[in-house]
């Protein structure tokens, strides 16, 4: 189900990123349909957070990025960062996710200034049945949480935001295997509600058990795409990602 | 020599110094800036507030608002120029600029306002108060409640306000907060214009006590700088507490030891703590 571009709610076009001259991504077209979970996967420093940091035009460097960027239709490439979150496209970074000196419970309570015409901008109360830990732990302080409470309150955030779009950053990283099936699986949950989630995995194995397409970026481009269930037999994936056994 | 007048002279030099110190406590705090034109624009607001009073003939309270208005507007505009260095972080581009700009400041200030000293008269600045054998004035007495009020309210919004949620967000990490949509670049300027409005009323409050001077600035940066570090950067309570003990000891090395060496002396205790304690009042021993 490969989206037209009527119905994606985000969408790039002829995205480039650089830094200092070399050019660390270009990406002729990339697109996330309703509801739909989208893997990218790929070696490390292959790309991958330069591709979903250039589509909120931000960065903890300073690459330039060109291209266009379309978030259910408008063209948002010329908005500053803060005002795509504010639209609806979330993304949790890697490394850095959470604010470490406010408590669990301010790092939820949203800024104002959303603009959430037809989106759904999740309660306190909902975050909270969704992660029921967040509730327990939500008078301690950001940097006091484990690595996997502080992907739950990434993604409740974001949640807190009313994204259309949500795009994570290698949610597994540094988690146990049974935390990582709850995350991903919670991340699943999500795109079957509705939202357009583009998922940066480095743990392919874990990955392609629940998104809907996989797209294999190396050294800055696209070098394969398609369904999961196509792309589990791909011997590109199957190889080096998957491991002999697998394919 | 009194103990209790030079006890009420340290108080009241304290709560000067902290209230001084807050806009850049706060700038500090906030966006991890600094400002060494800091003392230029309280010149500068203490010459608005003279020059409004004595020349334009407006009331006391008419006029600080002119000064804190100019004070606020001079800080936006600062920002403004600056804020591709603040989105960068460049601290050092920032130190140099900030000091340039304050020599701006007292170069424009010169030019307008002569370079003679002047006498910034209040109503409540010429009613004096013996009580026993202690002295004092109503703008003693104001500067207290206006900076007990004004930290008060302060830590308030920090702590318990949306506002003071954003400021503390965008003081930890501002690249993290742009991703909840924060407009990171309006609370920088915010920021600044607190500053410069903070530390005009400073000088409203403050000038009155002594005669004022367009170079006055430099001195009054570095004791800001002293309280800011003292305080533990960034710190509201600390900075409170710091301008407090500064004032005390200000007070008793002045009248006990010798008044040409307190500013000497005050240094030397602020090394000798910050080697103690590195990061201050604010941080507990032993915490990093």
């Amino acid at each position: 189900m490969n989206p037209t571009m009527e119905n994606a709610i985000i969408e790039a076009r002829d995205l480039t990123v650089t830094y200092g001259g070399n050019q660390a991504l270009a990406i002729p077209h990339l697109a996330v349909g309703r509801g739909e979970l989208v893997g990218v996967v790929g070696a490390n420093g292959a790309g991958k957070s330069s591709l979903v940091n250039a589509l909120l035009g931000w960065s903890r460097g300073a690459p330039r990025v060109t291209g266009t960027v379309y978030l259910a239709g408008e063209d948002i490439s010329r908005l500053p960062t803060f005002v795509r979150v504010r639209k609806g496209l979330l993304l949790i970074p890697e490394g850095k996710l959470v604010f470490g000196t406010i408590s669990v419970e301010d790092n939820l309570l949203s800024v104002g200034a959303i603009e959430a015409k037809g989106r759904h901008l999740y309660s306190i109360a909902e975050i909270y049945d969704l992660f029921p830990r967040l509730k327990e732990r939500r008078h301690h302080l950001g940097a006091e949480l484990s690595g996997g409470e502080r992907q739950m309150l990434g993604i409740a955030r974001a949640l807190r935001l009313g994204p259309s779009a949500l795009l994570l950053d290698e949610p597994s990283i540094g988690l146990a295997p049974r935390l990582v099936s709850t995350v991903l699986a919670t991340v699943r949950q999500l795109a079957d509600a509705g939202l357009a989630v583009l998922l940066v995995e480095q743990n392919v194995r874990a990955a392609i058990e629940v998104v809907d397409r996989l797209v294999l970026i190396e050294r800055g481009r696209i070098v394969a795409e398609g369904p999961a269930a196509a792309m589990r037999d791909d011997p590109r994936i199957a190889e080096a990602y998957l491991g002999a056994h697998a394919a | 020599m009194n103990l209790a007048q030079q006890l009420l002279n340290g108080i009241v030099l304290g709560h000067a110094y902290a209230l001084l110190a807050i806009g850049w406590t706060v700038l500090l705090g906030v966006a991890r800036l600094v400002n060494f034109g800091h003392g230029q624009m309280y010149m500068l607001g203490a010459f608005v507030t003279w020059y409004a009073g004595a020349r334009l003939g407006m009331p006391y309270l008419a006029a600080g608002a002119m000064a804190i208005t100019a004070g606020m507007v001079i800080g936006y505009i600062m920002q403004r120029i600056m804020l591709r260095l603040t989105l960068k972080q460049d601290l050092v581009t920032i130190m140099i600029v900030t000091l340039g700009f304050g020599y701006v400041l007292q170069g424009a200030a010169g030019l307008v306002f002569g370079s003679t000293g002047q006498i910034l008269e209040t109503p409540l600045s010429r009613i004096d108060i013996y009580w026993g054998d202690l002295w004092f004035t109503w703008q003693d007495i104001a500067i207290i409640v206006v900076a007990m009020l004004f930290f008060a309210a302060l830590k308030y919004v920090i702590e318990h306000t949306g506002v003071g949620r954003i400021a503390r967000m965008v003081a930890e990490d501002p690249a993290l907060a742009l991703l909840s949509g924060i407009n990171v670049k309006r609370v920088y300027l915010g920021v600044f214009a607190f500053e410069g409005a903070a530390v005009a009323l400073a000088a409203v409050m403050v000038a009155p006590r002594t005669p004022i001077l367009t170079s006055m600035g430099f001195d009054e940066v570095i004791i800001t700088f002293a309280v800011v570090v003292l305080g533990g950067i960034g710190s509201i309570a600390g900075s409170y507490f710091a301008g407090l003990a500064l004032g005390l000891f200000t007070a008793f090395f002045g009248a006990f030891v010798a008044p040409a060496y307190t500013t000497a002396a005050a240094f030397a205790v602020l090394i000798a703590v910050l080697a103690i304690r590195p990061r201050g009042f604010a941080a507990a021993p032993g915490s990093r």
